[in-house]
C-alpha cells in the first residue's frame, strides 16, 4: 500500500519537473541576472565591513564576487538553452545555486556577527538569496545531459593553446588578487566564491574538456605553466609577505612530488618522507658557513647540494634495502619509525648524547643567505623597474627545482622503470613474474624519492636560516603525504594543487589556525571516504577506485586512443 | 644485581602497558588486516574518560572505591569512540586500496587528538587540556611505594602489571570459552567460509574493536595513575611503540602481543641501564624500540609466536 502512494507520489513530482523542464534555463538565467544585479545593490548599512559593500551602483569586496557568480550562472545558462551534448550545464548550475547559497548566508552570517545583528543586512544580500534560489531551482529542473565526450568540439591547435595561455593568465590573476586580501572574512567568502565557480565549471563537465586540450598540447602547457609561475614575483611589488608563504609552498611542492615517486609511483607508503628533507637540510647547515656549523668542511654550495643528495640517498638505501622485502603496511610503519628515530638522534646528538653534530634541540642556527657567482640571495633585486626581494630570490632557485623534480617525475613515470613501478603497484608477484626486477626499481623509487628530498633540505637550510629537529615531526610527513592524496596521487599537477592548499590555507585563514590540524585530519578522513582518487587524479587511479563507473571507462578509452593517435 | 632487578620491574610495568595496548592492535589485524593506526588515541582517549567520570562524579575525593567507576567511564568513552569509527569510517573502506584505510587512520588519529585537544577544555567543568592535565590521586595506588630489597616498586606499577594479568586472563576466557570468542577466531582464520557458517563478520569487527577499546581504555588509567598526568597526544608514542609490541609478538596473535609488549618493555629499560657509551641513557630509549621493530620486520617478520599473515600485509 505504502509503495503505491509512494510511487504515486514520485510520479507526480516527477510530472511537475517535466513540465518546469523547459523552464530551467529561463528560471537560471533569470537568476544568474539577479545576482548580477545585486551586486549592484547595498549589501549593509554599515559601511566597515567586508570591503565598503554599503554603497549602491559601486560593487566593491563582496559584491563583486557575487557579480562573478551570476556572470557565470548567466554563461551557463545560455548554454543550457543551446544544449550542447558535450557539456551538462544542468549539473554545473546545481553546483553555481548551492555555492552561491553558501555565499549569501556566509556573507550574512559575517555582517550579522560584525555588525552586531541581522538589521545591518540592506537589500543587496535578500536579492542575492533570492537569485542563489532561481540559479538552484533552475540547474535542479534541467534535464540531465548524458555526457558524449565524442563530441568534443576540435578547434585549431593554436586556438586551444590560446586556451590554455588564458585560463592560465587568469589563474595568476585570481592568485595574486586573492593573496592580496588581508581580511580573513573577505577572505573567506573569495574562497566560497573560486570553489564554486571552479566546482560549477567542472561539474559541467569542463574540467575534462580542458583536460584533454592540455594532453593534446602538452609543451605549451607545461612552458605557459612555468611563465605563469615565473612571473608571479613581479604581481607583489617588492613585498616579501607573500613570496614567504610561496617559497615554503614551492619547498613543500618539490618534497611532496618527491614522496609522490614513492608513494605514487611506487606504491610505496612513507610515512618517514620529511626524514630525508630533514637529513638534506641538516647536511646543508653542517656544511654551511654558519659559526655554529659543526664540521669544518665548507665547500660551496654546489658540492653541498650534490652532499644533500647523496646523504639522503644513502639514508634511503639504508632504510630501504632491508625492509623493501616486507610489504604493505608494514613498510609505513618501519619508515615512521625510522622517520622518529631520524628526529630523535638529531635531537639527541648535540656531545653530551653521542657525537656533537647537531647542536640537539637548539640546532644550527645562523646560516647565511646563498651566493651564486656575486648574486646575493639576501639582497633585494630590481628588475625592470619592480623590486625583487630575499624570498623572490629564493622563489626563482626553488622554482628551477620544482621543474627538476617535474622534469625527473615524468620522465621516470613514462619510461621502462616507470611501468615497472606501476606492475609492481598494481600486483608484485604478478609483476615479478613478467620479469620485473622489484627489489631493484622498488629500491630505485626510494634512492630517487630521498635524494630528491635532500636536494630540496639543502635550500630550505639556507632559507630558513636555521635548522632544528622539531620542523621534522611525524606530522610534517603526514602533511606530505596529504598533499599527494588529497591532490591525486601519481600526478604533477595534482600534488601542486594539494601542497598549495595546504599551506596556503592555514597561512591565510588566520583566525581559525587554532583548528588547522582539526580540520586537516577530518579533511583526510572526508577525502579517503568520497573521493579516494584525489582533486586531480590521474585517470588509472580513478579507474582503480571505481571500477564499475563506465561513463569513466569509455573516457578513459577515448582519451587512450587520442593519445595513440 | 639491584639494577637489573630494578630495571626488570621498570621494564615489566612498562611492558604491560604497551602489551594492554598491543592488543587493540593485534585482534584487529587479525581480522581485517587493518593498522589501526588511531589505536593510541583510543589510549588516550581512555585515559581523558577516567577522567571526566572523576570530574563529573567525585571530583575532590580520593577513595579507592571510585576507581573500578572511573574505568568503566574510560572504556565507556573508547569503546564509543572505537565503535563509531569503525562505523563511520572504517567500514565504508572496506575492499578498498589498503592505502586508504591506513590514511584514514592517520586522519582519524590527528582529528581525536586535536579534538581533544581543542575542545576537551570547552565542557564546562574540564580543564584546558592544550597542555597536560593533572590526573586525580587515588588512595592505595598512588601512595608510598614498597621497597624490597634495594628495588622500587610503585603502587601504580603494581596495579599495571595487575590490570595486564587480569585482562589476559579475561581475553583467554573469552577467546577460548564464549561462541563469540569462537566466532573471532573463525573469521580471522577465514572470513568467507566464517560467514558460510552463519558467522556474523561485521558484528565480530566491531567486538574486536570493542575490546581493543577496553583494554586499550585500561591502560590509559593505568598510564594516568603512574604519571599522574595527560595530555592530548600522550597516545601517539605508546600506540606507536604498542604496535611495534605486536609487531614483535606477530601480529594477529593475541599472546604474541602479550609477549611482544613485555618483552619490549624490558629491553627498553634495560638498553636504559646496560647500553655504555653516550648512546646509552634514557635519551635513545626510544630510538632502541625503533631499531628493535626494524630488525624484527627485517630477520622475523613473522614476530616470535609467529602467526602467517604477514603474505597478505
Amino acid at each position: 500500500m505504502s509503495t503505491v502512494l509512494e510511487h504515486g507520489n514520485d510520479s507526480r513530482v516527477d510530472g511537475i519537473r517535466n513540465r518546469l523542464a523547459p523552464r530551467a534555463a529561463g528560471l537560471a538565467l533569470a537568476g544568474g541576472v539577479v545576482l548580477l544585479l545585486s551586486g549592484l545593490l547595498s549589501w549593509s548599512y554599515d559601511d566597515r565591513i567586508l570591503g565598503d559593500i554599503s554603497i549602491r551602483f559601486y560593487p566593491a569586496g563582496i559584491q563583486v564576487y557575487v557579480m562573478v557568480l551570476g556572470a557565470v550562472a548567466i554563461a551557463l545558462a545560455v548554454l543550457l538553452f543551446r544544449r550542447p551534448g558535450w557539456l551538462d550545464p544542468g549539473r554545473g548550475l546545481k553546483a553555481i545555486g548551492l555555492g552561491s547559497l553558501v555565499f549569501v548566508a556566509g556573507a550574512l552570517l559575517a555582517i550579522t556577527v560584525q555588525a552586531g545583528g541581522l538589521v545591518n543586512v540592506n537589500e543587496g544580500a535578500w536579492v542575492a538569496l533570492v537569485g542563489a534560489l532561481l540559479v538552484l531551482a533552475g540547474g535542479g529542473l534541467a534535464a540531465e545531459v548524458d555526457l558524449d565526450v565524442r563530441t568534443w568540439p576540435r578547434l585549431k591547435s593554436s586556438y586551444e593553446i590560446l586556451i590554455i595561455v588564458l585560463a592560465l593568465a587568469m589563474l595568476l590573476f585570481v592568485t595574486a588578487y586573492t593573496l592580496d586580501v588581508e581580511n580573513s572574512a573577505t577572505f573567506g567568502t573569495l574562497l566560497v566564491t573560486i570553489l564554486t565557480v571552479t566546482v560549477g565549471l567542472l561539474m559541467a563537465g569542463l574540467g575534462e574538456y580542458i583536460g584533454f586540450i592540455g594532453q593534446n598540447n602538452r609543451r605549451p602547457l607545461v612552458l605557459s605553466a612555468f611563465l605563469v609561475a615565473f612571473l608571479f614575483p613581479f604581481t607583489q611589488g617588492g613585498s616579501n609577505a607573500n613570496m614567504s608563504i610561496a617559497t615554503q609552498i614551492l619547498i613543500f611542492a618539490a618534497t611532496a612530488l618527491g614522496l609522490n615517486i614513492v608513494v605514487g609511483l611506487a606504491g610505496l607508503l612513507d610515512l618517514g618522507y620529511i626524514a630525508f628533507l630533514g637529513t638534506g637540510a641538516y647536511v646543508g647547515a653542517m656544511l654551511s658557513e654558519s659559526t655554529f656549523a659543526t664540521i669544518g668542511w665548507k665547500p660551496p654550495f654546489f658540492v653541498v647540494m650534490l652532499c644533500g643528495m647523496a646523504v639522503a640517498a644513502v639514508f634511503g638505501l639504508i632504510i630501504g634495502s632491508p625492509t623493501l622485502r616486507v610489504s604493505g603496511d608494514y613498510l609505513a610503519i618501519v619508515t615512521l619509525g625510522f622517520g622518529e628515530i631520524f628526529r630523535l638522534a638529531m635531537f639527541n646528538l648535540d656531545g653530551n648524547n653521542g657525537p656533537d653534530l647537531t647542536n640537539g634541540p637548539n640546532g644550527i642556527p645562523g646560516i647565511p643567505d646563498l651566493n651564486f657567482f656575486g648574486f646575493d640571495f639576501g639582497e633585494t633585486h630590481t628588475v625592470a623597474g619592480i623590486p625583487l626581494g630575499r624570498f623572490s630570490n629564493y622563489y626563482f632557485l626553488l622554482l628551477l627545482l620544482v621543474a627538476l623534480v617535474i622534469l625527473v617525475f615524468s620522465r621516470l613515470n613514462d619510461s621502462r622503470i616507470g611501468r615497472g613501478w606501476v606492475a609492481i603497484r598494481e600486483d608484485e608477484r604478478a609483476a615479478e613474474a613478467m620479469g620485473v626486477n622489484v627489489f631493484g626499481l622498488k629500491l630505485l623509487a626510494f634512492a630517487v624519492g630521498a635524494s630528491l628530498a635532500g636536494l630540496a633540505g639543502t635550500i630550505k637550510a639556507h632559507q630558513d636560516t636555521s635548522v632544528t629537529p622539531d620542523q621534522y615531526i611525524f606530522l610534517e610527513s603526514a602533511f606530505l603525504l596529504a598533499a599527494v592524496v588529497l591532490g591525486g596521487m601519481g600526478t604533477v599537477a595534482g600534488v601542486l594543487v594539494g601542497a598549495t592548499i595546504l599551506k596556503l590555507l592555514p597561512e591565510k585563514l588566520r583566525e581559525v589556525n587554532d583548528y588547522r590540524l582539526f580540520s586537516f585530519g577530518l579533511l583526510l578522513v572526508l577525502m579517503m571516504r568520497f573521493r579516494p582518487e584525489g582533486l586531480v587524479p590521474s585517470k588509472r587511479r580513478q579507474l582503480e577506485f571505481h571500477e564499475d563507473d563506465e561513463h569513466l571507462v569509455e573516457l578513459a578509452q577515448t582519451e587512450h586512443l587520442e593519445e595513440s593517435k | 644485581m639491584d639494577a637489573f632487578a630494578q630495571q626488570l620491574v621498570n621494564g615489566l610495568t612498562l611492558g604491560s602497558l604497551y602489551a594492554l595496548i598491543a592488543v587493540g592492535y593485534t585482534v584487529v589485524y587479525g581480522i581485517i588486516q587493518l593498522i589501526n593506526f588511531a589505536h593510541g588515541e583510543i589510549f588516550m582517549i581512555g585515559a581523558f574518560g577516567a577522567l571526566s567520570t572523576w570530574i563529573v562524579l567525585f571530583k575532590g575525593q580520593t577513595a579507592l572505591w571510585m576507581l573500578p567507576v572511573m574505568i568503566v567511564g574510560a572504556i565507556a568513552a573508547s569503546v564509543v569512540t572505537a565503535v563509531i569509527m569503525e562505523r563511520a569510517a572504517y567500514r565504508p573502506l572496506r575492499g578498498a586500496p589498503r592505502l586508504a584505510p591506513l590514511i584514514t587512520a592517520i586522519g582519524i588519529s590527528v582529528f581525536l587528538q586535536e579534538g581533544v585537544r581543542l575542545l576537551y577544555g570547552k565542557v564546562p567543568g574540564f580543564p584546558d587540556a592544550k597542555q597536560k592535565v593533572p590526573f586525580p590521586v587515588i588512595d592505595g595506588i598512588t601512595g608510598q611505594s614498597w621497597n624490597p630489597g634495594n628495588i622500587v616498586i610503585q603502587r601504580a606499577a603494581a596495579f599495571t602489571i595487575l590490570a595486564l594479568v587480569v585482562c589476559a586472563i579475561g581475553l583467554w576466557i573469552f577467546v577460548n570459552r564464549t561462541k563469540t570468542g569462537r566466532a573471532m577466531q573463525a573469521v580471522s582464520q577465514d572470513p568467507d567460509t566464517a560467514r558460510l557458517m552463519g558467522i556474523n563478520v561485521n558484528r565480530i569487527i566491531v567486538v574486536a574493536f570493542i575490546i581493543g577499546a577496553t583494554l586499550a581504555a585500561i591502560a590509559g588509567v593505568a598510564q594516568g595513575l603512574q604519571v599522574t598526568n595527560i595530555n592530548f597526544k600522550m597516545g601517539f608514542l605508546a600506540g606507536l611503540k604498542a604496535f611495534t609490541a605486536a609487531v614483535l609478538g606477530g601480529i594477529g596473535n593475541v599472546w604474541g602481543a602479550v609477549l611482544g609488549g613485555l618483552t619490549l618493555g624490558i629491553v627498553e629499560s634495560m638498553a636504559v641501564q646496560f647500553v655504555p657509551g653516550t648512546f646509552g641513557g634514557s635519551p635513545w630509549k626510544d630510538v632502541w624500540a625503533f631499531a628493535i621493530l626494524i630488525l624484527v620486520l627485517v630477520f622475523r617478520p613473522q614476530g616470535l609466536l609467529g602467526a602467517k599473515v604477514v603474505d597478505r600485509a
